[in-house]
């Protein structure tokens, strides 16, 4: 019947509520409509909110978040690496400044990007806060009146019994609402005898749940990205790392955390032991890795000790302090020629990529006289001389070398362009031996020339650290779960209804059973039709005496 | 319900889109172009170098460590006179081109009582008093390999990077800032406006 045909009106608003097309279709009208009615100020806005909120502008929001984040990834950025912007501000002179400009070099602190970001998120609240109202309005809702005739629901029985028709429908009210329907019953005396009964709202709450949970991960990733941090930092044995922005080797900020808001602690790296596996197939394979540290949470506080693992990360005033990586930093004492020391520090070399930390890096000494001193160099924990070449046969430092190339010249410092300090710029430089210098430890090498010493003193071992706080991490999780287990409960939870009409006979009266659900994918509902039908027969059966009660 | 013709309305959506990304950049630029926040000035023409008005002055923070030389130095020990204190490395490009500037003010300044005091941050001690020889520096620094210092000062003033110089007034309080490489001009203006107290 048209009862059926058309939902009532508390129908009409979930319709739509198994995906986006509510805002969709509103936004389709929306277009439709714009450009024929000419309508004032008002109109326009609603009309761009409709838009903003719709699924499509969204799409195309997040494209162009992806589009906007590759420039961030082919130009250099100032927030990773500043030496490179500079770099590439002398290499393009014409180019750099307009890129500059458009604020390329530094994409994701950009308006633009801002800008991107800002109306996603908006169009993703707006478009999840009006259905998850809506939402709620259909959860509270009561299940519409029941269908004039039951026999043309897709499930529905009718049997006889000999109650009375007001004991019968009070009966079966009292039956199904044992059984957990929310029922509705006629307004008034005239209205007939009849009854609805719904079942299933936790479905409504399910996508209750997985709207509010959306917008939770939202509002998360937003704090996250707001007032979390990211930052790196290379330690070697014995130094101690502050945390502040300057200590740390990269730091990627949240939109509003400023350098004054790093919790103050300050860790020291006591010592760093990585086990490898010494026999058999493994061989080389690391097996454990500790770095011992002690840190003190608040300047001035107790020291305590700590032992970081891969994947047993410190966790400190609100910061967790991962182990990423660790190397060799060897260490060099160099004098120049005018026989004073002009270095004396462990350089960490970089570890190169065959897995037995063969290591390479370069010691800059910018004050030596006459002239300035570069060393590029490699590190081999367990040297041995193949065919006159070094090659490391175990990460371990069991038979450590180094072999070094000198240079003497001009480092390029003072051209005023950063640079990396594990790249030595030789360019106005020249070599000082023709061969490599190999040194095991505590072995001095007098430069030719009489242009200095340098002395591979020993080694210590060097670890990388992240360092990230993330606000928005547990909540980000906790509201993974609940929109999961939202959107879990609304598709296994259906909404069924059963309607119940009983009309005066001869004798007692008629009972017509109907049901319906609206979305029965997963089957079902028959069964439980049928087992609600013949319960219902079987308490209208029972002997009047249990009908009194 | 009248469609328009899908790639059509793909169009003005995407037209659309981009023209709501305009708007937010041209409203966001408006709003973070604006003004400083009060008591602090910008010297002419360049954000990289801050003066903070009376008032508005955070406490520098004091700190003791060991200079390049081996002695062992106060920086409470400097409080009522001004100082300019500069934030160094031995490794670092720009402090090694700043050098000659703040060599040359210095012995002009220190001549009309305003010191100086380099915080010699991640390095060797060899290699920055190499630095310091080379350039002659006529003043001491504090070696501070691990950035305790920088860690001391996080509340008051970030500092973030090398070179910072900042400058101190004769009550202890932070009058001035310079982020990254310092200029003359700079120096002696900040000076100039702190000695005018």
């Amino acid at each position: 019947m048209t009862e059926l045909r058309t939902p009532p009106p508390a129908d009409r608003a979930h319709v739509d509520e198994d995906g986006f097309p509510a805002a969709e279709a509103a936004a389709s009208r929306g277009t439709a409509k714009a450009p024929a009615t000419g309508f004032g100020l008002a109109g326009w806005l609603r009309w761009a909110w409709r838009q903003l909120t719709s699924m499509r502008i969204a799409l195309i929001l997040l494209f162009l978040l992806a589009l906007g984040s590759i420039p961030g990834s082919i130009l250099p950025q100032q927030g990773t690496d500043p030496a490179a912007v500079s770099r590439y501000f002398k290499s393009h002179p014409s180019l750099a400044p307009l890129l500059n400009h458009l604020g390329l070099f530094n994409v994701f602190a950009a308006p633009w990007f801002a800008a991107i970001y800002l109306l996603l998120f908006t169009s993703l609240v707006g478009c999840v806060v009006p259905r998850t109202f809506r939402m709620v309005g259909s959860a509270r809702s009561l299940p519409p009146r029941a269908p004039r005739n039951l026999g043309r629901l897709p499930l529905s029985a009718e049997y006889r019994t000999g109650l009375e028709a007001d004991a019968a429908l009070a009966k079966a009210a009292r039956l199904l609402s044992g059984h957990g329907f929310r029922l509705r019953q006629p307004d008034g005396p005239g209205d007939g005898r009849w009854l609805s009964a719904e079942k299933g709202y936790l479905r409504e709450a399910g996508n209750l749940l997985f709207h509010l949970a959306l917008l939770g991960i939202l509002v998360s990733v937003a704090l996250g990205g707001m007032f979390g941090y990211k930052a790196d930092k290379l330690l070697v044995e014995g130094g101690t790392f502050a945390d502040t922005a300057i200590d740390v080797n990269e730091f990627h900020p949240g939109r509003l955390v400023s350098g004054s808001d790093l919790p103050p602690f300050t860790l020291t790296l006591t010592k760093f032991s990585a086990s490898y596996v010494s026999s058999g197939a493994q061989l080389g394979e690391p097996s454990a890795f500790d770095a011992l540290v002690r840190y003190t949470a608040t300047p001035g506080g107790q020291a305590r000790s700590a032992d970081i693992q891969v994947n047993h990360p410190l966790s400190v005033d609100g910061d967790r302090i991962y182990l990423l990586g660790h190397g060799y930093a060897p260490v060099f004492k160099v004098t120049d020629a005018t026989g004073k020391v002009v270095f004396d520090d462990a350089v960490p070399f970089i570890v190169g990529a065959t897995g037995d930390f063969l290591s390479q890096g370069v010691v800059k000494v910018p004050d030596a006289k006459p002239e300035q001193l570069g060393f590029s160099g490699a590190f081999v924990p367990t040297a041995v001389s193949v065919n006159g070449t070094l090659e490391s046969i175990f990460p371990a430092p069991d038979h450590p070398v180094v072999s070094l190339i000198a240079y003497g010249g001009d480092l390029g410092l003072n051209s005023g362009v950063s640079q990396s300090v594990y790249d030595l710029n030789t360019a106005q430089m020249h070599q000082l031996a023709a061969r490599p210098q190999v040194l095991q430890p505590g072995q001095s090498w007098t430069l030719p020339g009489g242009k200095g010493t340098i002395t591979f003193a020993g080694y210590k071992q060097w670890i990388t650290l992240q360092i990230t706080h993330d606000p928005g991490q547990l909540p980000a999780l906790v509201c993974g779960a609940a929109a999961l287990g939202g959107l879990l409960l609304s598709f296994l939870v259906r909404r069924r209804r059963i309607f119940v009409r009983v009309a005066e006979a001869p004798e007692g009266s008629v009972v017509q059973v109907g049901g319906l659900t609206r979305t029965d994918a997963s089957g079902g509902f028959e069964d439980e039709f049928a087992a609600l039908a013949t319960e219902l027969k079987a308490a209208h059966e029972s002997p009047p005496r249990e009908s009194g009660d | 319900m009248p469609r328009a013709k899908p790639r059509r309305r793909t169009v003005v959506l995407a037209a659309t889109a981009c023209a709501g990304v305009l708007a937010v950049v041209l409203a966001v630029t408006a709003f973070s172009g604006g003004g400083t926040a009060t008591g602090v000035s910008y010297l002419a023409g360049n954000t990289n170098a801050v003066y903070y008005q009376p008032g508005h002055r955070h406490v520098a923070p004091d700190f003791s460590g060991t200079t390049l030389t081996g002695q062992a130095l106060r920086f409470a020990s400097y409080r009522g006179r001004v100082v300019v204190l500069n934030f160094w490395g031995s490794w670092c490009v720009p402090c090694r081109t700043e050098a000659a500037t703040l060599t040359v003010a210095a012995n002009q300044y220190q001549r009309s009582g305003v010191e100086f005091l380099g915080v010699d941050i991640q390095d060797n001690v060899a290699s920055a008093a190499a630095f310091a020889r080379g350039h002659a520096v006529p003043y001491p620094s504090v070696s501070d390999p691990n950035d305790l210092v920088p860690l001391a000062f996080g509340s008051a003033v970030p500092i973030a990077a090398t070179p910072t110089t900042l400058v101190v007034d004769a009550s202890g309080h932070i009058a001035g800032a310079v982020f990254g490489e310092v200029t003359y001009s700079e120096l002696s203006t900040l000076l100039g406006k702190v000695a005018a107290r």
